[in-house]
């Protein structure tokens, strides 16, 4: 298998979980992981937490965990520049609706529940049409034992067939909220494998995707607005410049 | 009797780990979690096809042996296990191979086990 850049954006650091953002992050890196990013509620981190550390990154990520769909997209206004990466924690129809819809919206998780599998053709079209990633919370597999994983595994299978089809962008995540929670990609992939993925999605779902919304959210010096990049140096359109002149 | 041709021998794949815990776990107990583990996760018909079985184990690294077509479902069933008798604990599979030489002599020897409490800073 070759060698991808790996990333976790999914990670929780004391308050929300329960070991110091250097642990998670010592470990991860452990794990040959990229990246990871910190993706505690906005109420719980008081400043934004960024860091790199030789070929290692950390992203300052938010969880919005709302019960209003129209809260939402106030807070979502107010986080977008603050933060690297925005989790919408779905829920209820409306929530989820809501978090597909604006494209300020990095990954929607959690959206499904016990009874429910929480995500349609209809929210996967725009999903597809607003970029929106949607995150396979491998942890639950982790964590359960009998029924509930029964439940989550054909939930994953449900929205792997709707993925594929309506083609949305995926994210597989650990969801870990200690380092005993935290697997190495391949472990993720493993799992994965279970409900069906194929390994190039996986890799995809690790590597590609977390990837595209970090360079999405972090432009380049040379990014001047959305669709125009400033890719040649002034001294070839000075030369052109000359070149029509003569 | 006569030993078993080659052709007819199980084919195998030999995975090193390291164990990330809390607390020293003993073989018997490691074991006792994967069977649990793997019969949870695949049940007891993919838990035959695998043929897992925990080969060595000193504490830290050991090797785990299963069928060859099969090294992801084991691979999955290893990574669900979360804690063995109240200890919290991860499987990180190194690396995996034909032979339990190359398993040893290329992932386990001179691998540096993670302890989260002594190695809770980034090492630069």
């Amino acid at each position: 298998m070759a060698r991808s850049n790996f990333y976790d954006l999914s990670v929780y650091s004391e308050p929300d979980g329960k070991n110091t953002i250097e642990e998670m992050a010592a470990l991860s890196k452990h794990f040959c992981y990229k990246g990871i990013a910190i993706i505690n509620s906005p109420n719980s981190c008081s400043s934004k937490i960024s860091a790199c550390f030789d070929d290692f990154e950390i992203f300052s990520g938010v969880e919005l965990n709302v019960d209003n769909a129209s809260k939402l997209h106030g807070l979502i206004g107010k986080y977008r520049k603050m933060y690297d990466v925005i989790i919408v924690h779905g829920g209820s129809e409306s929530i989820n609706r809501a978090a597909v819809e604006n494209s300020n919206v990095d990954v929607l998780s959690n959206f499904g529940s016990l009874k429910d599998n929480g995500f349609n053709h209809v929210l996967a079209r725009s999903a597809n049409e607003n970029d929106v990633a949607i995150s396979f919370d491998l942890g639950d597999i982790i964590h359960y034992r009998g029924g509930k994983r029964v439940k989550a595994l054909s939930n994953f299978r449900k929205n792997l067939k709707l993925v594929r089809k309506y083609d949305v962008p995926f994210l597989l995540s650990s969801n870990a909220r200690s380092c005993y929670d935290l697997r190495a990609p391949r472990e993720l992939i493993a799992l994965a494998g279970l409900f069906g993925m194929t390994r190039e999605e996986a890799i995809c779902g690790l590597s590609t995707t977390p990837e595209s919304i970090i360079s999405r959210n972090r432009p380049s010096a040379n990014y001047v607005f959305e669709g125009v990049e400033i890719v040649s140096v002034h001294s070839d359109i000075v030369s052109l410049d000359e070149g029509d002149n003569a | 009797m006569k030993v078993l041709p080659p052709t007819m021998r199980e084919n195998k794949r030999y995975l090193a780990f390291e164990l990330i815990a809390d607390a020293q776990v003993s073989r018997d107990e490691l074991i006792r979690e994967i069977f649990s583990a793997s019969g949870s996760l695949l049940g007891d018909l993919g838990s035959s096809e695998c043929s897992i079985w925990l080969f060595a184990f000193d504490g830290l690294k050991g090797v785990v042996n299963c069928e060859r077509e099969h090294v992801w479902q084991t691979r999955a069933a290893l990574a669900t296990i979360t804690n063995v008798k109240g200890k919290r604990v991860t499987f990180h599979i190194l690396g995996v191979s034909g032979t339990v030489l190359g398993a040893t002599k290329k992932y386990l020897e001179g691998a540096d086990v993670f302890n989260p409490e002594e190695q809770s800073h980034i090492n630069e």
